[in-house]
This record gives C-alpha cells, structure tokens and sequence, in this order.
C-alpha cells in the first residue's frame, strides 16, 4: 500500500509543490504590501544558479540555501527600489528582472551547465510519524524544507491576521495614504516585504536544484515554475493556507507523467505532458474570472500602484 | 508635506525632448558598466570585451548587416510590445505568438509547395504568420475583453505551449513540419524557394526589415491618423472616460491585443522566410519576444522609435554570438541578455527623472504657472492593478 503508484505520486506532488509554495508565499506577502513583483521565475533562476555554485564549492547544501535566499533578495531588492523609490512602472521592472535574471544566471551557470550537484538536501523522515501509513509516506518522509514550508505557511498566516505588523502590511496594500496617516511607514513596509518575498522565491529557486533538478541547466532548471506561482497568488485569494493546498494541487499537474503512467496510460508524447501544467493554469486562470466575486476576493485594492504622498 | 526632506520629486508637466534621448544613453552606459563588472568577477576584460562586441556589430559592414538581420524579428516583437503596453495591455506573450506565426508560416509553406509564384507564396507566408500570431492570442485576448482576466500569466504561460509544440512537430513525431530525410538529427522540413524573402546582395537581411519597418510606419498611422487610433488614446488616458463616450472598451481591447499578436506572428513568418527557411526550434527560440519587451520599453512605446532601438539591441544580440569566436577567454553568449536586462532596470530608473524634476530643499508639489502653459505630452500607460 505505502508503496503503491498513487501514494508515491502524492509524496511526489507535495515535493514538486514545495518550490511553488516557497516561490508563491513570497510573492503573496509582496503582492499584501501592494507591490506586484513579476520577477519571480527571475529571482528562482538567480537563486537556484548561485545556490548550485555555493552548494558545489563547499559541499554543503545548506549554505547553497542561504546563498540562493540572499541573491534572490537582493534582486528583489532592485524591484523595490525600482518600484517604490523610483515610481516606475512594476509590471515592466518585474520583466526586466526575469530577463536580467535569466540573463545573469545563465552567464555564471555557463561553465557547470549539465555538470549533476554531488552536495544535495537529502529526505529526513520525522520519527514515529513517518510510519503512519499512507499519509506518513506522503507527508513526513519529505526534507526539512518541506517542512521549514509548512511551519512558514503558518507562521504568515498568524502574521498576517493576529499580529500588529501584519495589520499594518494589509493597510498599506489595501490604501497606503491611510496607513500613512495611521503612522505606518509605507516605503519601509513595501521594502521590507518585496525583499521578503525574493529571499523566499531564492529558497523556492536553491531548492529546486539543491533537492529536486539532478543537474544545472537554465533552459530546465525551473522552466515557468515563477510564473506559475504568480498564478498560485491569485488563485490562493492572497491566503498562506490555500496558497499551500493549491501548490500540491499544481505539483500533482507538474507530476502529470507519474501520474498518467501510474493509471497506465501510454502512448502520450513528453512533450504533450510538458505543456498540461501551463494550460491547466491558463483554464484555471480563466475559470475564476467566471465569478465575478472570486476575481475581486482579497486582492490588495493598492496592487501595483506607487504611493506618492505629495500627489495625494 | 515634505518640508523636512531634503530632495523631493516633482512631476513634470512636458517632457523636454533631449531628455528622451538622454535617458537612454544613459541607462545603456550604466548597463555597460554593469555589465563590466561581471565581466571582470568572471575572469574578462571588459576593455577588451566591448570594443570587439562594438565591431562585431556595428562598425564592420558584415557585422552591420547581420545586426540589420537580428534586428528585423526584434522590430516585430518590439512593435507587439509598444502597441500594447501603451495601453496598459501587457502582452508578454509575443514568444509564443512568434512561434504560433512561424509554425503557421511553415506550414502554409509547404503546402503551397514549388507550384505557387514567388510574389503570391510570399505574401501567403506573411499572412500565415499574422493569422497565427493572432490565433494564439486569441483566446487571452477574448478572456481579457469579456471576462477581465488578467493577461499577463495567459499570454506568459501560452510562451511554453508553444515552444513544447513547436518541439514536438520537429523532434518529438514525424509531422508534417519534419524533414523526413533528417534522420540523425531531426529538423524541419526546407520552404519552397518561392517562398523565401529575397536577400540583399551577399548579406543576410532580407524583405523582412523592410516589411517591419512598413508595419511600424503602418501601425504610426493607425495610431496617429484614424478614428481607431483616437478612441485608443482615450482608452490608454482613462478607460472610464472612454466608456462614458460610448466607444466599445471590449472591441478595443482585443484588437489591441490581437494586433499585438499579429505583430509577433508576422516576425515568425519573416525569420522563416528570412533566415530558417525551414521550421526550426532552436534558432527560434532566442528570447526574441522577450527582448521585444525591451525594445518597447527603451523606445517609450513609440513604434517608429521601436525601428531604431531594436538595430541597437539586435547589435548587442548579434555581438553577443561574434564574441563565441573570439580568440582567447570566452565570453558566455548570455552577456547579450544580461546587458539587456541590466539596461532595461536603468531605463525603468531613469523614467524617474523623465517624468519628475528633483528640486532640492524645502518646496511644495505645485507646478509653476510657466510649466502649466505648455501641453501635458502623452506618457506610456500608467501600472494598473491586474
């Protein structure tokens, strides 16, 4: 049973969700401070190059980790000055960061393309419970990373609704000139969290090649898992614990191959399953436009908009 | 409000003209000097580097010309970004409608075959391409019109459908796109020699700069000249206004949106024609719409301005692949992209100082009476929430 197709497939589905999850969380406290950061697959591709780099260097993932986390928050960084400093338009910054970042981790991965990473985050099954059946199995014969996801999808959730600092990041998504007013600082709030979110979507990145890519390759490495994380926050209504859920639900479609091969079907061409996770997100996309009250629900009313105080 | 900070930002109520030229220059030397600096973190010498990317694309005549030759499909992706986010309608998805064109392209081709005369199997490719950029835009498009879904991650996410379906017609079945005779490596069928687009003398441009350059004086036309160009400023300025004056905000939009397809589908068609000549995927798929965006961007949405700007980066492009053959260290491919992007951060940066005044100490927001005199300019669509 524990080892039966649809079970491994759902263990895989939770390790495919986990670099979406990180990615998506990130984005989502971004998008809560009313920045829209398109830069997402550009931050993971940084992230999961100098992750490689580092993790390759010192034989040791974890410091690969915090690397891929700290360039992924530093190009984030550049977002936030772009968009709060210097006014400009966020949804042109955010593809300029996806082209920079692409751009740039393909220049320092050119001499390990291909080269497979020997120093890699390894399963560590929880006691006790790994040895539930069926759901041990699936849930708690994962890494630490996937775990580190759960407690972080907790953690901002009671950020974000039980907390002081949590209220005062919605007010400045939802209408910055009354958090302003309220005495929130609204720069350091936008800043604070757009670098935020790219420390998370560099994890989302490091991991990704740190413990599910065998090898470094630019092309394949994470192949539009950014932008189907920026698809995630909409999907998720901006709420940590279904951004969480529909991650493994887009893992599961990521796994798509297990899967249908584990019912037996055959004969389907690689690349036919290479392209279902996008149009599964494109049908999804368009399906909650259907209803008019899931498209509105919680999107931050100050999305992408600067706050300029003098222009009020 | 900002009495206690020492620089404040004012908005400029004209944009002075040599501040449009200025900027740019600008953010490409800052991009350069970023540039330089990995360049140097990795081992190169940017003194060496730029001056040999500077001859490789401009100042040589072959280099030229294969710079006039990358620029041509940049000029269509460049033109399918300005018309669109002009209007605060983000298509990025030019890639995959570039491809869509191309596909479409090819195969109208090959079905016309040997039999059909040059001008008329020409013009049949051309169209091919614009109906398949059109056709693979479509539907983000409609969703957009009728159902306000976001564009962005439709067309975004379209780019890997058809970049897995352009791989699977050549190297994943045997379709009809598929060059029966290549049995190592797989690659796509040869177009009829009627179809290609003739070539200037020994060089490698060919009619498809001179088809971009008419669709960008063509889409200057429509934009500057028509009714429909009109009610499309009124949108891009406000689309409450344009609603309340009883012009059809959907239809609008998907003819924005489609043109934009139609742009990026008709450089498919010419790299096809042009270059190719056969479906290929890998020489296709360059980041050519992406770098569209790029191009829109650094040429402020202006679709003439779009021309020049994209022999600068196709010449940047073209360096990029003449450095692979470089004696000596050699420089990954990717410097090309990575100076793309670092000049477009800059120009987005730089946009700052095109749009406000910095005034220094204490002073209020208002415009003085002599700025109100002159005309506000038209300024590329404002971010607005998805």
């Amino acid at each position: 049973m524990n080892d039966s197709a649809i079970v491994l497939t759902l263990a895989a589905a939770v390790a495919a969700g986990t670099p979406l999850a990180l990615a998506a969380l990130g984005e989502l406290l971004t998008e809560r401070a009313g920045v829209l950061n398109l830069g997402v697959e550009g931050m993971m591709l940084l992230g999961a190059v100098t992750a490689f780099l580092v993790g390759d260097a010192t034989a040791d993932p974890w410091l690969g980790l915090v690397t891929g986390m700290l360039t992924g928050g530093a190009l984030a960084a550049v977002h936030a000055f772009l968009s709060v400093t210097m006014r400009a338009n966020q949804i042109v910054a955010g593809l300029a960061l996806v082209i920079f970042g692409t751009g740039l981790s393909t220049f320092l991965g050119q001499p390990v393309e291909g080269r497979p990473l020997t120093a890699r985050i390894t399963t560590a099954a929880v006691p006790v419970l790994a040895d539930i059946p069926v759901a041990g199995r699936i849930l708690f014969q994962q890494d630490l990373v996937v775990y580190a996801t759960w407690a972080l999808v907790l953690a901002a959730t009671f950020y974000l609704t039980r907390t002081r600092a949590g209220l005062s990041l919605r007010a400045v998504g939802e209408s910055p000139a009354t958090a302003d007013a309220m005495g929130v600082r609204v720069a350091a709030t936008r800043y604070a969290h757009t670098i935020a979110g790219g420390l998370l979507a560099g994890a989302g990145g490091a991991y990704l090649i740190l413990a599910r890519v065998p090898s470094w390759s630019q092309a394949a490495t994470t192949n539009g898992v950014g932008w189907i994380a920026l698809a995630l926050v909409v999907f998720s209504s901006w709420r940590p614990l279904r951004l969480l859920a529909g991650a493994y639900l887009f893992g599961a479609a990521l796994r798509a191959n297990f899967a249908l091969q584990a019912a037996g079907v055959r004969g389907i061409p690689a690349e036919v399953l290479a392209l279902l996770p996008y149009l599964l997100t494109i049908a999804v996309m368009i399906g909650l436009s259907f209803s008019d009250l899931r498209r509105r629900a919680g999107a931050p009313a100050a999305l992408g908009l600067p706050y300029v105080r003098d222009e009020r | 409000m900002t009495a206690l900070r020492a620089v404040h930002l004012q908005r400029r109520p004209r944009v002075r003209p040599w501040q449009l030229v200025a900027v740019p220059v600008a953010s490409i030397a800052a991009g350069l000097a970023v540039g330089a600096v990995f360049l140097t973190l990795t081992g190169h010498d940017p003194t060496m580097v730029y001056p040999a990317m500077l001859s490789a694309a401009f100042t040589t005549w072959f280099g030229f010309t294969d710079t006039l030759a990358s620029a041509t499909p940049l000029i269509g992706t460049g033109l399918a970004a300005a018309v669109a986010f002009r209007f605060g309608l983000y298509n990025i998805g030019a890639e995959g409608q570039l491809y869509a064109g191309a596909i479409a392209a090819s195969g109208v081709a090959l079905a016309l075959g040997e039999a059909v005369p040059a001008p008329a199997a020409v013009t049949a490719l051309l169209l091919a391409g614009v109906a398949g950029g059109m056709l693979w835009i479509a539907v983000p498009a409609a969703a957009r019109a009728w159902l306000g879904t976001s564009e962005i991650i439709t067309t975004l996410l379209l780019n890997y459908v058809a970049l897995y379906w352009m791989r699977y017609l050549i190297f994943g079945s045997t379709s009809f796109w598929r060059d029966p005779t290549s049995t190592n490596f797989p690659q796509g069928k040869p177009i009829p020699a009627s179809a290609e687009l003739a070539e200037l003398g020994l060089t490698r441009v060919h009619l498809g700069l001179g088809v971009a350059v008419l669709a960008a004086v063509l889409v200057t036309l429509v934009l500057n000249r028509t009714r429909l160009g009109f009610h499309l400023r009124v949108y891009g300025d406000s689309e409450a206004a344009a609603s309340y004056a009883g012009i059809n905000v959907r239809r609008l939009v998907l003819a924005v949106l489609l043109a934009s397809g139609a742009l990026a589908g008709l450089a498919g068609a010419g790299e096809i024609g042009g270059r190719a000549h056969a479906l290929d995927p890998q020489g296709l798929a360059l980041g050519l719409g992406y770098a569209g965006i790029i191009v829109a961007a650094l040429a402020r949405y202006n679709p003439l301005a779009v021309v020049l700007v994209a022999v600068l980066l196709g010449g940047v492009r073209n360096a990029g692949t003449a450095l692979q053959s470089l004696p000596g260290g050699r420089v990954p491919i990717a410097i090309s992209t990575m100076l793309e992007g670092a000049i477009l951060l800059f120009t987005l940066g730089g946009e700052l100082f095109i749009r406000y005044r910095l005034r220094f100490g204490r002073g209020q927001g208002a415009a003085t009476a002599e700025d109100l005199e002159s005309m506000p300019v038209a300024s590329p669509a404002e971010p607005t929430t998805r």
